[in-house]
């Protein structure tokens, strides 16, 4: 679960050529482009879902306390000293675990989940 | 709802090229569609026709409109469209698109020739900055040993702690962007700065001319190197401009 991703050496600054995970296909195409007057356009099903979905920000209670957990969780006194190799997967490591959650989210549209050939 | 795209000429668009610079699109297009190039004027629309069956988005769509996009983006300038852009007729694209808004495809066109895009997202280690926040500030320091003692006890004093530590996170994220956005403003000509989640520093969309891909990423080195470990900085791209197809979005 708890994946620390220190800036090193190795992954300070991470490059990917074109976006792989579905969060960063998403930030490319959804809502972004030469839109087309809408008398003339078709609604697509789905599409309204997925753009709820790729807008997760709250300032809330829960928000509150999850800050408060999170630093409840640092411990301060003690310096980790994570092996190299454990810093190098840190990062697609987390990488993987957020492109999970946004899947997982997913899963929960019908339109999407018929898609059986590419779901994982 | 889509009871009129159940028909055969509902069209789905890719984006727009000027005609004599893509000749054909070899990826597969949205519901496994082929991709053609509708032509008016000298500029092409990239389309594929829609089946006669209703068209539902499904995850393997999302994939199969960036491919088109980055496969007529690899041969030609390119104005995007949105994903699931979709309209009733080939007559009604081009009119409505290629002939009404000539002039303001051929400008976007321009604005976009040698350019690329560059999506960045500069990401806070939650465990660094939290650590540099709290030793920062006693208050912060003195909440979090209260709500340690206390536990479930300490309700209030733990919203009263992760109130304190959002505004000072997103304190620090002001501070942060704007520093760095700054020391990329030289290397780029557009930029179109996205909401991100709690720990991110920023996430921007950038506009740069092929040509400045180098320094642009130099920068961006020099960025990861001076803000790590509590900044990690990852980078997409050059993928085609999406972000900024309309002047309107790119200022």
């Amino acid at each position: 679960m708890a994946i620390a991703t220190r800036g090193t050496a190795s992954n300070y600054l991470q490059r990917a050529p074109s976006p792989s995970g579905l969060a960063d296909v998403l930030d490319v195409i959804l809502d972004k482009g030469l839109v087309i007057d809408a008398y003339v356009r078709v609604s697509v099903i789905g599409i309204e879902v997925l753009t709820i979905d790729a807008r997760i920000v709250v300032a809330s209670v829960d928000t509150y306390l999850r800050f408060a957990e999170a630093v409840n969780r640092l411990d301060l006194a003690q310096t980790e000293t994570a092996g190299i190799e454990e810093l190098r997967e840190g990062g697609s490591a987390a990488k993987r675990k957020t492109e999970g959650a946004v899947e997982g989210a997913k899963e929960k549209i019908p339109g999407l989940k018929s898609d059986k050939e590419h779901s994982r | 709802m889509a009871a009129s795209s159940a028909t055969s000429t509902a069209v789905y668009v890719y984006g727009v090229v000027r005609a004599d610079e893509l000749r054909a699109v070899a990826a597969e297009g949205v519901a496994g569609t082929a991709v053609e190039l509708l032509e008016h004027d000298g500029l092409a629309a990239v389309v594929s026709k829609l089946p006669a069956r209703e068209f539902r988005v499904k995850r393997r769509d999302l994939q199969r409109h960036l491919q088109v996009l980055e496969e007529a983006f690899a041969e030609a300038t390119i104005v995007p469209c949105p994903f699931g852009t979709v309209v009733l007729s080939e007559e009604d694209l081009e009119r409505v698109l290629l002939a009404e808004r000539r002039d303001e495809l051929l400008a976007a066109l321009e604005r976009l020739e040698g350019e690329v895009q560059l999506n960045v997202k500069a990401v806070y280690d939650e465990e660094e900055l939290l650590r540099e926040l709290v030793q920062l500030d006693p208050e912060l320091e003195r909440l979090r040993i209260a709500t340690k003692r206390l536990g479930d006890a300490g309700y209030y004093e733990q919203i009263r702690l992760g109130e304190l530590i959002a505004a000072a996170v997103s304190q620090r994220r002001e501070t942060d962007a704007s520093r760095l956005l700054g020391q990329l403003a030289d290397s780029t000509d557009d930029a179109v700065v996205e909401a991100g989640g709690a720990y991110v520093a920023f996430k921007a969309s950038f506009l740069v001319s092929r040509k400045k891909l180098k320094t642009f990423d130099k920068a961006l080195e020099r960025i990861a190197e001076a803000e790590q470990p509590v900044m990690r900085i990852e980078v997409i791209g050059p993928v085609p401009p999406t972000a900024f197809a309309t002047p309107a979005a790119g200022g």
